[in-house]
């Protein structure tokens, strides 16, 4: 638990920032990588050494933050569309539809694309649910997160051993 | 790192972009079509994607931001100038955070209504913290390759 702890603590923080508006207006592609750096602080805070981080143990640090970013952003976001009935998607369809009829394509592949979303749209409004829009939800969220966590990682490994040899002299 | 690493990584952010500016793909290749709405929702996990914050070119807009866009294009631009360019020292880390003050001033000045959002403003703040956070995160995988190296001679 020790271990992973100092990137559960940030990777709660993100994936409740990840879906308050407010929040991700403000803080958009940053709030990954910025967990990421906070996890390699606490880590190092929490042990009060002061060691340089090892750059594989950075990486480590940064794709725990990633997967728990995605696991409880997706929690939150599947309790609060079960509560609502609503979510991005469904408030985003219209503007979807409105690109999609600007695109020089066939009417019979619009339908189809229009199709595919409708089906989930409709489920989400009947029950505050569905298991397709679940699923690539979690998986994108897990695939951006952990690719953006690692990068945070990397680059928060990088601050703070500059301000630790600055700091040692 | 071999050159083969370095085109990769450019090619990784180049694929990136070519996935945030897929409605300007569509037109050239229908397929795309069906990529869209998944695109969208995919960048949405990473993006705010507020339509009057989005660079639009006749009726084709980017799925991100134009401040996200500015990142992940300054970080391209960083990836193909260290395709021909040698980096032998670090950088200071005062320059990373040096390349995000104009980002933040104009994330603070224009949320307190100084003045009004403007996408070029974002994009070219965004296209600087990109360009220098890319610089930082490859010589954090130099020294990456460095510890591994060290491990395996161990």
């Amino acid at each position: 638990m020790k271990k992973i702890l100092p990137a559960l603590v940030p990777g709660f923080a993100a994936g409740v920032l990840a879906i308050v508006p407010v929040a991700k207006n403000f803080g958009c592609c940053l709030i990954i990588p910025a967990a990421a750096v906070a996890a390699v602080f606490l880590e190092q805070t929490s042990k009060g050494n002061k060691e340089s981080v090892e750059m594989s143990r950075a990486l480590v640090l940064g794709l725990l933050t990633g997967i728990f970013a995605a696991l409880f952003g997706s929690a939150f976001d599947v309790i609060i569309t079960l509560v609502t009935k609503s979510n991005e998607l469904v408030s985003a369809f219209g503007e979807l539809q409105k690109v999609l009829s600007n695109l020089p394509l066939s009417d019979e592949v619009k339908q189809q694309v229009s199709n595919l979303f409708t089906n989930m749209i409709n489920d989400i409004q009947a029950t505050g649910f569905s298991l397709v829009y679940t699923i690539s939800m979690f998986f994108n969220s897990l695939i951006t997160n952990i690719i953006f966590g690692l990068i945070g990682g990397l680059i928060g490994a990088k601050i703070y051993n500059s301000k630790n040899q600055a700091m040692n002299g | 790192m071999s050159g083969k690493l370095k085109f990769l990584l450019s090619f990784l952010i180049f694929l990136w972009i070519a996935g945030f500016m897929i409605e300007f793909v569509i037109p050239y290749f229908g397929f795309g079509a069906f990529l869209f709405p998944f695109l969208k929702n995919f960048y949405g996990n990473v993006c705010h994607q507020q339509p009057e914050k989005t660079i639009a070119i006749s009726s084709h807009s980017m799925l991100v931001c134009a401040r996200c866009g500015g990142i992940y294009f300054g970080a391209f631009l960083s990836s193909l100038i260290i395709l021909v360019a040698k980096f032998q020292k670090s950088l200071p880390t005062k320059y990373f955070f040096i390349a995000g003050v104009p980002m933040l001033a104009d994330v603070l000045l224009y949320s307190f209504g100084v003045y009004s959002y403007s996408k070029t403003v974002a994009f070219l703040t965004g296209l600087l913290l990109g360009s220098a956070a890319f610089l930082y995160f490859y010589d954090a995988l130099l020294i990456l390759f460095r510890e591994k190296e060290k491990k395996e001679v161990k």
